[in-house]
């Protein structure tokens, strides 16, 4: 019972942004991928459009929401006061936002396997997977939103200010976004391809890839954990 | 619950020397911290709250050592703080907020927390505001739901950083009418730059300026510092060129000036009765003469 | 509006987090540009032509660093309401529509301020390297053209839009934006992207600063089997004013959209 009172005041105290975003960005992928089809737009593009937002749309919104756990919180003196640990009431409102972005990933992309865009996917030249690989194709968001969401609580982490953690996360999403071909093509960076589906990968690169944002994501909440455990720095920070 | 500190040093990155080597025992009942912007009033209450780790010396509350992380968090579970700072969620209740807290100070069970929280608003006068988004409080309605927070536990040790600050009077008076009648057989450290809070709170005082303690001792042994050193001169010249002024009031076609002073300020100044204020000041104007000497010659 | 100008200038430039997301950031595009950077040659010829040169460092220095401008502009209106100085600077006799101007150029200043520092930075490096101090004349004409009036642009989306959404859903649309409306190809989906809506445009070096584009390599001007073409003219000089046009009304526009929500929350 407790642990319910806590996980509810941690979903209240998420705020309305982390909370609308991800449904909204359904809601619009949706209408938007409806509207192209009704001008006439192509089903390969209509697909890759839907694909690119299941891949890198929830992710990049789990990020930011994650860049702004710590920044956002209005009452850290007093939380670092309290005998209950600072970073674990930090990695519930983690899992509160990512939990509530995966959710909506999830709930978008069995739309897809449903409506049968899946199939349309695996049609597409690039495509790394096919229909057989849908259980594994989940990875396609599931990977990067991991990987963005310890991204971004190591840049909170590290910064102790929003604004310069979102940038970062921002940035490394543009980043990706922009540069996908050298990203691709390169042997280490490939490993930290975010857009590997949508973008296509080598043969049988899409599977290390998407294992190692995951394994990657793993150092980047270690840092942060640590990096939590010092509470002067946590106090010392750019509030906002 | 006694505090018991000793050579108590605090380092902040970039070489900023926050405390140096302080000594300190505080009883229990209601105790006052006096100190100009930036004596490490601040820096001593995060310490006491297990917020930060002092660079050197001992800390004991309760017989806990606060520089362990045991002690630490077994000085946690019996403190209530109320931070200089005091944010909140906006968007949440009073009565969410407090529960949300009660939950992070470990009181597990709903009906227990349930009947603090309504115990507490009433004692803050906060009840028939205690569902209402805590966006719409105004400060002195905030530090009250601050004090409510830092009671949750039933704390042995109450810290309050600067709790009046910024406050209207009457929300001043009701805050440390407040805290004096929660000290009782609790500690209470109030830390502030206002000495008129102390001066109507506290018995016990101590004073700090540049990291260091200049002065322990009761209220009435502050006072007494500015013994046949507090002067009013009338004037409708110059103020006085000596001594430090306190206060200045048009009198006629003049100014009265109170003014501290180890000699008369004119010729026609009039000695008057002293406060804890002019003590307070006394000190102040004595510490770069006293600056080499020990805290037991100082007091 | 002189004070509000200057007094955010100097509380924006000396961040110390503007300054190492912005180094991060371009040390993140110098080592994934490698040589391109290093040459200031993306294939479109003239790493040793000043004026080609200086373009290419327009166009590389473009790709990320807006990211980091508008995102780290995005805080600055909602900043002052959380701390209370928007309640001070009410009190002072200055308008408010002065202040939001003041406030809008000087925040944009000291945000461009690392922008300028890396892109001149690099014309330095580059005159110092090849000798030819006309570099340093072409690289301040490409930025004050080709590169402020997208800023201003962008300058007030971001100092306006989290007045009208939360700061973190205005983040996740102005990632979207930079990437959907400025750098995708124009085939890619119907975008703005290389159009004169887009505010990393070729315009200027093409149209009024005439660079010449190695045959089948042009960015400007309508593309095969892309939507919108309409709003890719060929680049002349007449385009590349109205491209500088456009960006300065598009920020006026929202700045005004900004003081009317202003305006109407408070009345």
């Amino acid at each position: 019972m407790t642990a319910l009172d806590l996980w509810s005041h941690e979903i209240r105290g998420a705020g309305r942004a982390a909370l609308l975003a991800p449904p909204a960005f359904v809601l619009a992928t949706l209408l938007l991928a409806a509207f192209g089809a009704r001008l006439g737009s192509r089903a390969g593009t209509t697909a890759w459009m839907l694909l690119w937002a299941v891949e890198t749309g929830i992710p990049l919104i789990a990020g930011l929401a994650a860049a702004s756990v710590i920044g956002r919180d209005r009452a850290t003196e007093l939380q670092l006061s309290l005998p209950a640990r600072y970073r674990s009431t930090v990695l519930r409102r983690l899992a509160v936002i990512a939990g509530w972005a995966a959710l909506c990933a999830l709930a978008l992309s069995s739309l897809l396997i449903v409506t049968g865009w899946w199939d349309v996917f695996a049609a597409l030249p690039a495509f790394p997977l096919g229909t057989a690989a849908v259980p594994a194709g989940q990875l396609t968001w599931l990977a990067p939103a991991v990987w963005l969401t310890a991204l971004g609580l190591l840049a909170a982490a590290v910064f102790r200010s929003t604004v310069a953690a979102t940038t970062t996360v921002a940035v490394v999403w543009v980043f990706e976004q922009v540069l996908s071909g050298p990203l691709r093509e390169s042997a280490a960076p490939r490993l930290l391809y975010l857009s590997a589906t949508a973008r296509g990968a080598a043969p049988g690169a899409w599977l290390p890839n998407r294992l190692g944002l995951i394994c990657t994501a793993l150092p980047l909440l270690g840092a942060a954990w640590a990096l939590l455990g010092n509470t002067e720095r946590i106090l010392g920070g750019e509030r906002g | 619950m006694r505090i018991q500190i000793s050579g108590l040093s605090k380092t902040y990155k970039g070489g900023v020397h926050a405390l140096a080597g302080l000594d300190l025992d505080v009883p229990t009942g209601m105790y006052g911290l006096l100190g100009s912007n930036g004596a490490g009033k601040t820096t001593l209450m995060r310490i006491l709250a297990g917020i930060l780790k002092p660079t050197s010396g001992t800390v004991r509350v309760g017989g806990h050592d606060i520089t362990t992380p045991d002690g630490r968090l077994a000085v946690q579970r019996t403190l209530g703080y109320l931070p200089q700072d005091l944010g909140v969620y906006p968007d949440l209740t009073a009565r969410r907020f407090l529960d949300y807290i009660a939950l992070l100070k470990g009181l597990d069970s709903r009906p227990t927390r349930r009947r603090r929280i309504g115990e507490l608003l009433e004692v803050v006068a906060l009840t028939e505001h205690a569902d209402r988004r805590l966006k719409g409080f105004s400060g002195g309605m905030l530090r009250r739901v601050g004090v409510a927070q830092a009671l949750l536990a039933d704390p042995r040790l109450l810290v309050v950083d600067e709790p009046t600050t910024g406050l209207d009077p009457e929300e001043r008076i009701r805050l440390r009418t407040l805290l004096s009648q929660l000290a009782g057989d609790r500690t209470v450290l109030l830390s502030t730059h206002i000495v008129d809070d102390v001066a109507q709170t506290s018995r016990s005082v101590a004073v700090l300026a540049k990291g260091r303690l200049v002065f322990q001792g009761k209220v009435g042994e502050l006072t007494a510092l500015a013994g046949r050193r507090v002067w009013n001169v009338t004037t409708s010249g110059p103020p006085p060129a000596s001594g430090r002024i306190v206060s200045a009031l048009p009198d006629g076609a003049g100014t009265r000036y109170r003014v501290v002073a180890p000699e008369p300020p004119a010729p026609h100044a009039q000695p008057a009765e002293p406060t804890l204020e002019d003590g307070y000041l006394a000190l102040m104007e004595e510490l770069p003469l006293k600056r080499g000497q020990s805290r037991e010659s100082i007091a | 509006m002189i004070a509000a100008l200057c007094y955010e200038f100097r509380m924006q430039v000396r961040r110390p987090v503007l300054w190492v997301v912005y180094g991060l950031t371009l040390a993140a595009l110098i080592a994934t540009f490698g040589e391109s950077y290093t040459m200031l040659d993306l294939g479109r010829g003239g790493g040793h032509d000043p004026k080609a040169a200086m373009v290419t460092s327009a166009t590389i220095t473009m790709t990320l660093l807006p990211i980091v401008y508008g995102c780290m502009l995005a805080d600055r209106l909602v900043r002052d309401r959380r701390l209370g100085v928007a309640a001070i600077l009410d009190a002072t006799p200055s308008g408010r529509t002065g202040r939001l101007i003041g406030k809008y150029l000087g925040t944009c200043a000291a945000t461009a301020t690392p922008f300028a520092v890396a892109y001149f930075g690099r014309a330095v490096v580059w005159v110092i390297m090849e000798g030819r101090p006309a570099a340093l004349g072409w690289s301040a004409l490409m930025f004050l053209l080709g590169i402020v009036p997208g800023l201003l642009f962008l300058g007030a989306l971001s100092v306006a839009g989290p007045l009208l959404m939360p700061p973190l859903l205005f983040r996740v649309l102005f990632a979207g934006y930079w990437v959907w409306g400025n750098l995708i190809p124009a085939t890619m989906m119907p975008t703005l992207s290389h159009t004169v809506f887009a505010a990393d445009s070729d315009y200027v070096p093409y149209g009024l600063l005439r660079l010449r584009m190695p045959d089948g390599m042009s960015t400007t001007g309508p593309w095969p089997g892309a939507s919108l073409n309409l709003l890719r003219p060929v680049a002349t000089p007449s385009v590349a004013l109205l491209w500088i046009g456009l960006m300065v009304a598009l920020a006026a526009a929202v700045l005004s959209l900004a003081r009317l929500h202003t305006a109407l929350t408070e009345s």
